[in-house]
């Protein structure tokens, strides 16, 4: 069973999406993607709160979320933990519907930019294929 | 518990023909962290003089914990830190002959966390006996910082608290917010025009327009329900960031 290391996290300011929602829909991936797996330790409030320079209250909203939803769970004296997971890994079609809100934005943008859906489209392929 | 640490009832202020607050009601809550937000010349260093007693205002009532800001006990008044927008540090002294000054004049002083963050910020031997008109803008900002929490505010009041830092600079100042500060219940009310950090520390934020409060909350809050309008038939409303609230706001 892992321990995560607070720089697993990442965020971003002058975002429309508040930091506590970025830090929650980025566990959420982790976990769907198996990199979080069942019993996995998270890095405490404190470490995140330090390593990213973020107010401990966002952290702990997050994570706080993040148990409500039961995603994880929280042990006594030992912190959060990524919860046994109820059922079998999510399938691909649910672990890409967590991207749709960001996709959303992006298709928004594009948009207003007037690209038609081939150029976004490769344009987006190219980023993935990129970073592979 | 929820009485409000500090309470600005419609105060005003005038300078001259400019009116700069007008009829202005501002409360902070224990342990919040309250960013201030307002376009240059709003009024914000002048809300923050008014809330610390160091302008008179016109009309209306400032209390801290409860007291007059005009007859504050010198308990209270031991409890409450200040960086002011511009330094004003005895510029002839030392910062180590500066900050013994203080040390005798505060019941509270933390010896400990002050010799921690001079060595943290950079204040060598030499430095810290250097004349303090001949250290930089930043340097003198980030003693100005140093003096402020040397007492463990209970209130922490803080005036564009990074606009003389580099990057390197302001992160240090947010960690020791975030470290020294925060986690240790202080309410914090700070005036800043750098997004990227009030976002990183404020859970509230307030804007200054036409001398009054125009809007105050959550940040999370206002970000999911904030939406920009759109002409109709233009599509469907964008999600805004904190600097298109800021210029929707504050315009």
């Amino acid at each position: 069973m892992a321990t995560h290391p607070a720089q697993s996290f990442s965020i971003v300011t002058g975002s429309s999406e508040p930091i506590y929602r970025q830090l929650v829909e980025q566990v959420r991936r982790l976990i769907a993607a198996g990199q979080m797996a069942p019993g996995d330790s998270l890095p405490s409030v404190r470490e995140v709160a330090q390593v990213l320079a973020l107010n401990p209250m966002t952290v702990s909203k997050a994570y706080g979320l993040l148990e409500m939803e039961g995603l994880l769970s929280r042990q006594r004296g030992m912190g959060m933990r990524v919860a046994e997971r109820v059922g079998k890994p999510r399938s691909t079609a649910s672990r890409a519907e967590l991207l749709r809100p960001i996709l959303e934005r992006a298709a928004l943008e594009a948009r207003q930019l007037e690209l038609d859906p081939d150029t976004v489209l490769s344009l987006f392929t190219h980023i993935l294929k990129e970073h592979a | 518990m929820n009485t409000p640490i500090v309470r600005l009832s419609s105060i005003s202020k005038h300078f001259g023909s400019t009116q700069v607050l007008d009829g202005l009601d501002f409360q902070v809550l224990p342990g919040q962290v309250i960013g201030l937000l307002g376009r240059n010349g709003a009024g914000k260093s002048t809300l923050l003089e008014c809330l610390l007693g160091l302008r008179e205002t016109e009309g209306g009532s400032v209390t801290l914990f409860g007291e007059d800001v005009n007859a504050l006990s010198d308990a209270t008044r031991a409890r409450i830190g200040y960086v002011p927008q511009k330094s004003d540090l005895f510029e002839w002294m030392t910062p180590r002959q500066l900050l013994d000054y203080f040390k005798a004049l505060y019941p509270r002083w933390n010896a400990a966390k002050v010799d921690a963050l001079l060595a943290r910020w950079g204040f060598d031997a030499l430095m810290q006996n250097k004349a303090i008109s001949k250290l930089s803008g930043g340097e003198q900002q980030r003693l100005s910082i140093i003096r402020a929490l040397g007492p463990d505010p209970d209130l922490l009041v803080l005036d564009e608290p990074v606009s003389a830092l580099d990057p390197v600079g302001r992160r240090d100042f947010l960690r020791e917010l975030i470290d020294g500060v925060i986690e240790h219940g202080t309410t914090v009310v700070f005036s800043t025009h750098i997004l990227s950090d009030l976002e990183r520390v404020a859970l509230d934020v307030a804007f200054l327009k036409d001398g009054k409060i125009a809007l105050q909350g959550p940040l999370d809050d206002l970000l999911e329900g904030a939406r920009r309008m759109t002409a109709p038939g233009a599509g469907p409303a964008a999600p805004m960031s904190l600097e298109d609230l800021f210029i929707e706001v504050t315009q």
